[in-house]
C-alpha cells in the first residue's frame, strides 16, 4: 500500500507494508518519536495509530536541539 | 480499537503514558488548560490584581502562555502586557516576532517588541562575530534578563512569566547536579524569590507541562506559534542532556516529574545550606541590582567599547 508523507515542505509517496503503525513509519524514516507531533488526514494522532492505504500523513517537527 | 478515558469518543490524540490516560482532541484540550491553572493556584503563583508580564518569544511555549494566562486575564483576575525580545538573529527570529506580534494582537494584549539592537547597541549575530569563547546562549540570556527586569519595571508588572516547561527545568536540574553547580541549583524552582529590590519575581506556569504535550496543545489549539529551532543551540551540553531524558523516558515515561519532584524535596536543604546570601549592590552603569560594581550586562557592553 501507498501513503503520502508531508515533512516541512517536503511531500513524498512512501511504499509501506500492511499493519503498520506511524511509529513503524518514523522508524522507516528515522524520525525521533519524541520530536514530532504527527497527523493523519489531518487530524492530531498518536504514534500506535495504524497506517493505511492512501493516508496523508504530515509530520511536525515540535522539538529542537534535545 | 482507542477511545477517549473521558468521554469515550474514539479519536484520541494522546496517550499519556506517564498516567496512562488516552484522550481526545478536546478532552486533552480542557485538561491541559485546568492542569495549568490549577498549578498556578496550588503554587500561589498569581494573586488578584497582579500584572503580569509575559516574556513572548513567538515560540509554542511563551504563546501557550500567554493564551492560558488570557483566560485570567477575561475573568478580570490579572493584567497583561506582552514583551517580545528581538536577539537580532537573521533569517530567524523575524519569523518568531512577527508570530508573536500576531498572537497578542488577536487577544487584544498590549505588545512590546524590544531589539538588542537599540537596547545592548548590537545584534545577538554581530556579538557572535567579535565572540570567540563564549556560545550564543550566555550572551542572550545575560541580556534577556537585564532588557526584560527594566521593562517590567517600566510597565509597573508585578509578575514575569516565562514558558519553561518540564523538559527545560529537568535539564536544567540534571546539567547543574552534573557540573556540580551547586550554587545555581538554589536558583531553580517555580518562583524566583524577590530577595533583592529592583527584580520582578519570575514564575513558570507549564513548569509541570512536558514538552511534546505543549507542542500538542498548539497544534490542537491551531495556534499560531513559531516551530523553528535556534541556529545557535548547536550541541550544547543542554541538547545533550535534554536528548537524554526524552530518551530514557520512552522506558520510564515518569522520570522527569520524579527529577522535579525530588529536587523540589531537597531544594529547601540544599538552599539553606549553599545559597549566598551575600549583599546585593546596584551597577554603576545601569543601576540595575548587580552582584558586584559592575551587572554581567554592562561588563559586555564595556567591553565592546574597548575592543
Ligand atoms: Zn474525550
Ligand atoms: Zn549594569
Amino acid at each position: 500500500m501507498q501513503v503520502t508523507v508531508i515533512i516541512g515542505e517536503d511531500e513524498k509517496k512512501l511504499d509501506v507494508n500492511e499493519g503498520k503503525t506511524v511509529k513503524n513509519l518514523l522508524q522507516m524514516l528515522e524520525i525521533p518519536v519524541e520530536t514530532v507531533v504527527v497527523k493523519k488526514n489531518q487530524s492530531i494522532i498518536i504514534e500506535e495509530e495504524p497506517v493505511e492505504d492512501g493516508d496523508i500523513i504530515e509530520v511536525i517537527k515540535v522539538i529542537y536541539g534535545g | 480499537m482507542d477511545t477517549c478515558d473521558k468521554c469515550g469518543k474514539p479519536q484520541i490524540i494522546i496517550n499519556r503514558k506517564q498516567s496512562g490516560q488516552m484522550l481526545c482532541q478536546d478532552c486533552f484540550i480542557k485538561f491541559i488548560q485546568e492542569k495549568v491553572l490549577k498549578d498556578i493556584r496550588r503554587q500561589k503563583l498569581i494573586k488578584k490584581g497582579d500584572k503580569v508580564l509575559v516574556a513572548l518569544s513567538g515560540g509554542k511555549d511563551s504563546v501557550m502562555v500567554l493564551h492560558i494566562l488570557n483566560s485570567l486575564r477575561n475573568r478580570r483576575i490579572i493584567d497583561l502586557v506582552a514583551v517580545t525580545i528581538d536577539e537580532g538573529i537573521s533569517g530567524y527570529r523575524e519569523d518568531g516576532v512577527r508570530i508573536a506580534a500576531q498572537n497578542a494582537e488577536a487577544l487584544g494584549i498590549k505588545h512590546r517588541i524590544i531589539s538588542f539592537k537599540e537596547c545592548v547597541g548590537r545584534t545577538l549575530d554581530e556579538i557572535m562575530v567579535d565572540s570567540d569563547d563564549r556560545n550564543a546562549c550566555t550572551y542572550c540570556g545575560v541580556f534577556r534578563r537585564w532588557i526584560l527586569n527594566q521593562v517590567a519595571r517600566e510597565e509597573g508588572a508585578t509578575k514575569i512569566a516565562t514558558g519553561h516547561n518540564l523538559d527545560d527545568e529537568t535539564q536544567s536540574i540534571l546539567m547543574n547536579y552534573l557540573e556540580g553547580n551547586i550554587h545555581n541549583l538554589t536558583r531553580i524552582g517555580v518562583q524566583s524569590e524577590s530577595m533583592y529590590e529592583g527584580f520582578t519575581v519570575k514564575i513558570k506556569p507549564l513548569r509541570e507541562i512536558p514538552e511534546k504535550e505543549i507542542a500538542t496543545y498548539v497544534l490542537a489549539t491551531d495556534l499560531p506559534v513559531h516551530l523553528a529551532g535556534c541556529p545557535y543551540a548547536g550541541d550544547s551540553f543542554r541538547a545533550k542532556i535534554g536528548t537524554f531524558l526524552k530518551e530514557i523516558s520512552k522506558e520510564h515515561p515518569t522520570i522527569m516529574y520524579s527529577t522535579l519532584r525530588g529536587f523540589d524535596k531537597i531544594k529547601p536543604v540544599i538552599k539553606e545550606k549553599f545559597s549566598q546570601k551575600g549583599s546585593m549592590d546596584i551597577c554603576q552603569e545601569c543601576g540595575e541590582p548587580s552582584a558586584g560594581k559592575i551587572c554581567k550586562a554592562c561588563s559586555f557592553r564595556l567591553s565592546w567599547n574597548h575592543e
